[in-house]
């Protein structure tokens, strides 16, 4: 190339970029070199700084350059080995969105959206609520108005590529001259290359993680420890203790056991021992010979640890506790043999209100939140026997009543002024708690049929609030972006999970709580958020403790084993998720639902996930044959699915809460929609 | 609200034309086209940004469905005011604007005032409640009827099981679900709708030939059935409507394509209405009896067409107006269609089921033929109308018989005599006659052919002859002649035999013994006409035979 014309290539784009004086030193310095001295620059001579200039200098501002260098680097994606084919089409989602979003950012918005429209086949698979926002996405004020986009913007996808596939990528890139493309692929992917083969499933969860810086911020947080073991003391331990002593002194006994370490192991050996009885639910009351003769089987599954509650647990009442340790006594053991029953409450003429439903511990109480801000709940234990005959058997426990009422069966309660989206029981059933539209969260009394407290402290809609496994404690969570810790007693909250509180990289991308649910030990709260993570809170602390990252939409439900070792989690899409807690990672996406999963609940003993989805169904999961066989396939690398044990269809009834008993007995409740016609 | 700093033309989902319009209608007049054109992508990404939160709450309703609530709420969130106020309950309707393809408005009707306060309280809408069942018990669905059934889940296709209570033995077919393709769905309206319209006749007339022509039609053959059988049950008052469903059921039998013997015993009940009913159409210009003339011939075509098939097709036919025409409280248009009915299945049915009646029956048509013992016009005139179907009916027969004849046969000058030794002694004829039609209702006989039906071979008749001891003078004739014979061509020893057998394999002897006696009774037949019509049958007898006779 002749020199001056770099030279000239030079000169203009200084000009172009405004460094006037850049230019001025440049041009003497040419003058200067035309005095014929020496050349101390040896760009000139160097063919591929020669290139480099010369693309610079081509029209900074040409949006054709985008679709022209997507379109060849798509082309040659798809066109390479089929081997490493699906590692290389990984990059072509990051690629597309960050060129859209440059186009945008150039106000080239005509060009933007053919550009968009004309490549979002390829993405719509995988991506099609991500490419939904971005979508109305047109003026540069609007990528800085939009949390996903100035996440995407901000942060780095991280992408698992094969040593042979990022030579094959950076060959083509450098062979083709497309700094653009080069560019883009610099400056917002993160590449993990691994050497060997390259992996064979195509949709392995962690090869894109699309937050990338934050995913760095996610990898440091999940180093956290965390303590997912069960309280001490807890109540299937006095469970053991009465079974092994057969007395009616349990209480002191397992009073006098605080802190005993060495006790609690022994215990916990125990505890694993605990019976695998295969009794029906008639049969409960049987009493304590039988399920001492069926206690004898033993578990393999290794004990849980048991850690100090963080919190000042409330006291609970003997006859409450009585009651719930004649229930875990009583349990029927589950498993992928030993299916639960399932008993559903449907709700009719509801008019197409009915936003959420909860049923208590034992099932006799559910509760009904409605559209028109009313909560209704019903006392299934009075309303006709011959219909709940189911409850006979839990309901000995439940000693409050519903007022009955000459016209209607249910209690009204009225307080909230919108929509009320969630409601949940105390443990032992003389609570409820309910959230609504309207910011507040309302406390009412199951006995005195009235409203106790009303908690105001969120800012926006209250979508969830759920009680903690011993009661007195809630947590709640808003539109407001934060998930809160109150008790009963105090009207302010003990605790706001936040954001900025933990860290800066989560506050971006922290969006709306969806959903909330304790850990079993009192000591964590998991919050599923819409920005298709789930995160584990310190209650103690309010720190974040855990980050989930895997849903491919927002995250509707959760659910915590019962030995707090996983915890499960559905989505918008119909995918549920399997977590270990203490590594955050999943242990296997469970496919089969094609609706928003409602609901999900584990069963007593941890052997068998419920969910409840819109499209209708109850599913039942085998969690306990998968775990095992995750961690004895764990080596192999093999991915296995959880197994999908049942279906139940219910006749046009989405589930939207299911909750089993601690007896073991499912209860999933539902509003009867009209099919469409 | 912040705006990027940019000359270019925007491309938006809303057009700048939507801007100004809504800027007109909040009284802001002087927008510059520049302004609305940078404020169309904002309005956008807003109107995206509200649905994507009314999404939100959407799913915390634990909805799957999109309501005016939820953009409420989502405009709630944003401090904005709700737009929608209180549902109406029903969906808006929509409605297309006339001369756009996509353009819509709400469907926004004025309601009078009054009309709201009286109308009746809408019903209460029902209270909430909560049904409770077993999903499950122990792993396993009960089924009950609160649960989903299981065989919609299992098999989508058959949602029932048929189920046969014959016998364990037979095994269960399921019943083969009949799709009916769309075209053919279209083809049986518009042609039930020409059938019901009768406003088009022409295009009524095509349908029949295509009726009559077109393959591919039989799926549709149990619809028509079903259409005729209702419309015909239903339509007696409408004459064009009946007259129209006859030519749709000529149509149907002669479209060679189909195979219509299965729905015969659904559409025979309709047709045979349509000949002895005792009114059709309710006009006094309703010619029924071109509709009678025309449904005989129809029946007539029928049983010629499937009396090979179906043995008791004609003999329940034949018995059906016969029963019709000897009631004497039957009224008279019953009576003309039975005639007529009887009249179109072949002289030989005439002869024995009609002229056997003939005489009793004169009699009793007697007094309604008289004009003055009858005063009513109309009794007259429908009396006329059945004499004369009656002497058509036989006249027609006679004919017939005569033109067999042979021109100058040996066993002639035999007719006279006997013929006339017959005639006295009416009283042994008649019981032959008698036994003769109860053959031909005796389900074992088949019925050929609707004419000549006589010469099946029955032992009875085979062997009464050979009692006779008439020898047949020509002991030579083939016997199994296959060409089809018109019956006009008397002058030939070998046509009349065809004539007479028509094809059929039966014994030589058999035959032979067969015209001999059919000669003897045509003799009588003539005689016995002649005495009961005067000279009103004489214009049926050929001029040869006539010779003969008189």
């Amino acid at each position: 190339m002749d020199p001056e014309q770099v030279d000239e290539f030079v000169m203009g784009y200084l000009k172009k970029k405004g460094f006037n004086s850049a230019a001025k030193q440049l041009q003497e310095a040419l003058h200067h070199n035309n005095g014929g001295t020496f050349n101390s620059t040896d760009y000139h001579n160097d063919p591929e700084l020669t290139k480099l200039i010369r693309s610079f200098s081509q029209s900074e501002n040409d949006p054709t350059r985008y679709r022209d260098g997507y379109s060849k680097l798509r082309s040659w994606a798809y066109n390479s080995l089929d081997l490493y084919k699906h590692e290389l089409l990984r990059v072509m989602y990051p690629v597309f969105i960050h060129c859209y979003m440059d186009l945008v950012g150039k106000g080239h918005t005509r060009e933007a959206r053919a550009f968009f429209n004309s490549f979002r086949k390829d993405h719509e698979m995988i991506h099609l609520r991500d490419l939904q926002k971005l979508e109305g996405v047109l003026v540069p004020s609007h990528l800085e108005e939009m949390e996903f986009a100035r996440s995407l913007r901000q942060s780095k996808v991280n992408i698992k590529i094969c040593q042979y596939s990022y030579d094959l990528l950076l060959q083509y890139l450098h062979r083709t001259e497309s700094t653009l493309m080069l560019g883009i692929i610099n400056e917002h992917i993160n590449f993990q290359v691994y050497s060997g083969q390259p992996n064979s499933s195509s949709d392995d969860i962690d090869a894109v993680t699309i937050v990338g810086s934050f995913q760095e911020t996610a990898d440091h947080i999940n180093q956290k420890e965390i303590q997912w073991g069960l309280l001490e003391d807890s109540l299937e331990d006095r469970l053991e203790k009465t079974g092994s002593l057969l007395s009616d002194s349990e209480k002191g006994q397992g009073e006098s056991k605080d802190g005993d370490v060495d006790d609690s192991k022994k215990r916990s050996n125990e505890i694993g021992k605990q019976g695998s009885s295969l009794k029906k639910l008639k049969k409960d009351k049987a009493g304590n010979a039988t399920a001492k003769v069926a206690r004898q089987e033993t578990s393999i599954v290794s004990p849980a640890p048991r850690v100090k509650p963080e919190l000042a647990l409330p006291v609970m009442s003997t006859d409450v506790e009585e009651s719930i340790l004649e229930d875990l006594r009583n349990r029927v053991q589950l498993s992928s043999v030993a299916m639960p029953s399932v008993s559903f409450y449907t709700f009719v003429n509801t008019h197409n209100g009915l936003n959420c439903a909860s049923i208590s511990h034992d099932g006799s109480l559910v509760a009904g939140g409605f559209s028109d801000s009313s909560i209704k709940v019903w006392n299934m234990a009075k309303i006709g026997q011959a219909g709940s005959g189911a409850l006979q058997g839990e309901s000995d426990t439940n000693d409050q009543n519903v007022g009955p009422n000459g016209r209607r069966n249910y209690t009204l309660l009225l307080g909230h002024s919108g929509p009320v989206y969630s409601a949940t029981f105390s443990p032992p059933g003389d609570f409820v708690l309910s959230s609504s539209a309207d910011t507040t969260i309302r406390l009412w009394s199951t006995q005195l049929n009235a409203n106790l407290v009303c908690y105001k402290g969120h800012n926006y809609p209250v979508w969830d609030v759920q009680f903690s496994p011993f009661g007195h404690y809630f947590a709640s969570c808003s539109h407001d972006r934060t998930a809160r810790i109150w008790s009963m007693d105090r009207v302010q909250p003990l605790r706001i999970m936040a954001g900025h509180l933990s860290d800066v990289d989560v506050s971006v991308s922290l969006t709306i709580v969806r959903c909330v649910q304790w850990h079993p030990n009192c000591n964590y709260i998991a919050t599923g958020s819409s920005d298709k993570t789930v995160r584990l809170w310190d209650v103690q602390t309010g720190e974040c403790v855990r980050i989930f990252i895997g849903h491919r939409s927002m995250v509707l439900s959760l659910a915590m084993s019962p030995d707090g070792r996983y915890m499960a989690s559905g989505d918008e899409d119909g995918t549920i998720m399997m977590w270990d807690l203490s590594t955050a990672r999943c242990i296997t996406p469970l496919m089969g639902h094609n609706s928003c999963v409602w609901s999900l609940s584990y069963s007593g003993e941890g052997s068998l996930l419920a969910s409840g989805s819109a499209d209708c169904t109850v599913k039942l999961w085998d969690v306990t044959s998968s775990t095992k066989l995750t961690k004895a396939e764990e080596k192999n690398g093999n991915t296995n699915r959880l197994r999908s044990l049942r279906t139940f269809p219910t006749k046009s009834t989405p589930v939207h809460a299911l909750r089993f008993s601690r007896r073991n007995l499912l209860f999933a409740a539902g509003a009867l929609s009209k099919p469409a016609s | 609200m912040q705006l990027a700093v940019e000359g270019e033309e925007k491309m938006s989902i809303v057009p700048k034309e939507t801007i100004e319009v809504i800027a007109q209608s909040i009284g802001i007049t002087n927008l510059s086209p520049e302004a609305a054109l940078m404020l169309a992508p904002d309005v956008e990404y807003r109107v995206r940004e509200i649905m994507q939160e009314a999404i939100k709450c959407m799913r915390h309703s634990k909805r799957t469905t999109l309501t005016a609530s939820d953009v409420d709420g989502a405009l709630n969130l944003r401090n904005l005011e709700p737009i929608y106020g209180f549902g109406s309950g029903g969906p808006i309707r929509f409605r297309k604007a006339i001369g756009h393809r996509d353009l819509f408005y709400t469907d926004d009707r004025e309601v009078d005032f009054k009309d709201v306060i009286e109308a009746p309280l809408p019903k209460a809408p029902l209270d909430t409640e909560i049904v409770c069942h077993w999903l499950a018990i122990e792993g396993v669905q009960p089924a009950i009827p609160e649960n989903a059934p299981l065989e919609v889940i299992r098999a989508p296709a058959e949602n029932q099981i048929y189920q046969q209570k014959d016998g364990p033995l037979i095994d269960i077919r399921l019943p083969v679900k009949h799709v009916l393709s769309k075209e053919l769905q279209l083809y049986f309206q518009k042609i039930a709708e020409l059938t019901l319209s009768k406003s088009n006749p022409s295009l009524f007339k095509e349908a029949l030939v295509s009726l009559a022509s077109d393959s591919g039609l039989h799926p549709l053959v149990p619809y028509f059935t079903n259409f005729i059988a209702d419309e015909v049950s239903r339509g007696l008052n409408d004459f064009l409507l009946l007259f129209n469903l006859m030519h749709v059921v000529r149509s149907l039998l002669q479209n060679p394509h189909i195979h219509i013997e299965p729905y015969l015993h659904q559409l025979m009940p309709s047709v045979v209405t349509c000949l002895v009913s005792r009114k059709l159409g309710n006009r006094f210009a309703d010619n029924h009896w071109d509709l009678r003339d025309f449904t005989a011939n129809l029946v007539a075509l029928i049983c010629k067409r499937f009396g090979n098939t179906y043995i008791t097709l004609q003999s329940r036919l034949t018995k059906t107006l016969v029963n019709a025409l000897l009631d004497p409280k039957k009224a008279l248009t019953q009576h003309y269609g039975a005639i007529q009915g009887l009249a179109a299945l072949g002289h030989n049915v005439v002869r024995l089921l009609v002229l056997s009646n003939l005489e009793p029956y004169l009699s009793l048509l007697e007094p309604e033929l008289d004009a003055e013992k009858q005063k009513n016009q109309m009794k007259s005139y429908e009396a006329w109308r059945v004499y004369g179907a009656i002497l058509r009916a036989a006249g027609l027969c006679i004919h017939d018989r005569l033109k067999i004849f042979p021109t100058l046969p040996s066993p002639s000058p035999s007719f006279p005599s006997k013929g006339k030794g017959k005639v006295i002694s009416t009283e042994p004829n008649k019981r032959k006659l008698g036994v003769d039609s109860s053959e031909n209702r005796s389900p074992h006989k088949r019925l050929i052919a609707t004419d000549g039906s006589d010469g099946g071979p029955s032992p009875m008749q085979v062997d009464r002859p050979t009692g006779d001891a008439n020898p047949p003078q020509n002991s030579v004739r083939p016997s199994s002649s296959e060409q089809a014979s018109d019956g006009n061509a008397p002058e030939s020893r070998n046509a009349k035999e065809k004539d007479d057998s028509k094809g059929r394999a039966i014994t030589r002897k058999a035959i032979l013994d067969q015209i001999w006696k059919d000669d003897l009774d045509s003799g009588r037949l003539l005689v016995k006409l002649h005495q009961l019509y005067g000279d009103r049958i004489l214009p049926f007898i050929p001029s040869t035979e006539m010779s003969l006779f008189l």
